[in-house]
């Protein structure tokens, strides 16, 4: 088990008549519990830039799906420019939090609410023959020989960019689970990326399919110029 | 003008192979310029015995008068069981959990109307009643109008 704390002061002169000096320190442990975190993506430092003021684009700094709900995850992000009227926006889901200028920091906890992963299933069935193809997600599976159960085992070994497989040894059927939830519609995608290419009449059809639903808490920043700027974040979770 | 700084350490020998020793710390400026703030609501504590979702600071208008302006917000569960926690939201959307002795520091757009912060007990913690302190450093917030005017 680690020990991380984390203190805050906020500290001033004369601001009000009684000079304010608060300080507070949190030992980070997991949710409920007096266990602590284990587990930190590092802290990460990335310079943002675009073409132009129409081309700056959001950043996805952290996914709900890839970390535990109502866990008790914390986020620390910082702009790191120099330049005072620079700021990064920042949003949980669609909501905008606030900005942060330069040098601004911000500490928070996030309980990383995720949507539902889409899912579909493919059954591999009829005729099959070794050289045979199945490409989907920018993935090519050449059947090695005729068995099913084979290629199913083939489809499952390959590592796609937006889909995880399952694969039950012996049998035909292979399960798709998105990497990251989404309301799409996983059939749209398959139908129009899935594409069979067999000498015989083999099939690799949809057998069950269930559509996801898009994440409510994904964390993103916008940066307020296309110039340069540079930001540090570190995400310490359960 | 005021000056005042927030400050943040985050230590830890072994939650990583090398020891994490993060610093950090900000003057808390007007929005896009170097002028330091000058308004606070001043720390609010709090006890609350209720899972009512509540709002920390006055309902925000159509028009905020902190609308593209810079705005802080601290909060802190001053509660001591570890089971204890409050849910911060924005606008409907949850931002996390404040278990006990937890804090967070955040700025705070006040967009819209409807972009409020709010704080909602568990139930246990309200049960046993919890408390928790609040602030708000701020270039504008609008106050709701008296209704004996």
């Amino acid at each position: 088990m680690a020990t991380t704390t984390a203190t805050i002061t906020i500290s001033s002169t004369d601001l009000l008549s009684d000079e304010l000096a608060l300080s507070t320190t949190a030992t980070l442990t997991n949710a409920g519990g007096a266990t602590g975190v284990t587990q930190t993506t590092g802290l990460a430092r990335k310079t943002t830039s675009a073409g132009s003021a129409a081309a700056i684009q959001a950043v996805n700094l952290y996914r709900a799906g890839d970390y535990t709900a109502n866990g008790a995850n914390k986020v620390y992000i910082k702009n790191t420019s120099t330049t005072a009227a620079e700021y990064y926006t920042v949003h949980i889901d669609q909501e905008e939090i606030g900005r942060l200028y330069a040098g601004d920091w911000m500490f928070m906890p996030w309980n990383a609410t995720s949507g539902t992963k889409a899912v579909f299933t493919v059954t591999i069935a009829a005729t099959w023959a070794a050289g045979d193809t199945w490409e989907f997600d920018g993935v090519t599976m050449t059947a090695a020989n005729s068995a099913t159960a084979d290629i199913a085992a083939q489809i499952d070994a390959l590592n796609y960019p937006n889909w995880t497989t399952t694969y039950v040894a012996t049998e035909s059927t292979i399960i798709f689970n998105a990497r990251y939830a989404s309301s799409a519609s996983e059939e749209v995608w398959v139908t129009a990326d899935g594409t069979l290419n067999t000498a015989g009449n083999g099939t690799a059809n949809i057998s069950s399919a269930a559509v996801g639903s898009k994440s409510e808490s994904d964390i993103t920043i916008r940066p307020s110029v296309h110039t340069a700027m540079t930001y540090e974040t570190m995400l310490i979770h359960e | 003008m005021a000056t005042t700084t927030a400050s943040l350490t985050i230590t830890s020998a072994d939650l990583v192979g090398d020891a994490l020793s993060l610093s950090s710390s900000s003057n808390l400026n007007k929005a896009g310029t170097t002028t330091g703030l000058d308004q606070t609501t001043g720390m609010a504590h709090v006890y609350l015995t209720a899972t009512t979702s509540i709002d920390l600071f006055p309902i925000l208008p159509a028009s905020p008068a902190g609308q593209n302006k810079q705005s802080w917000v601290y909060i802190c569960n001053k509660a001591t069981d570890e089971t204890h926690y409050v849910t911060i939201t924005i606008a409907n959307t949850i931002i996390g959990q404040l278990y006990a002795g937890d804090f967070l520091w955040m700025p705070w757009s006040q967009i819209a109307q409807y972009a409020d912060i709010e704080l909602a007990p568990s139930t246990a913690a309200a049960a046993a009643g919890i408390r928790v302190e609040y602030t708000c450093f701020h270039e504008g917030l609008t106050l709701p109008t008296s209704a004996d005017s």
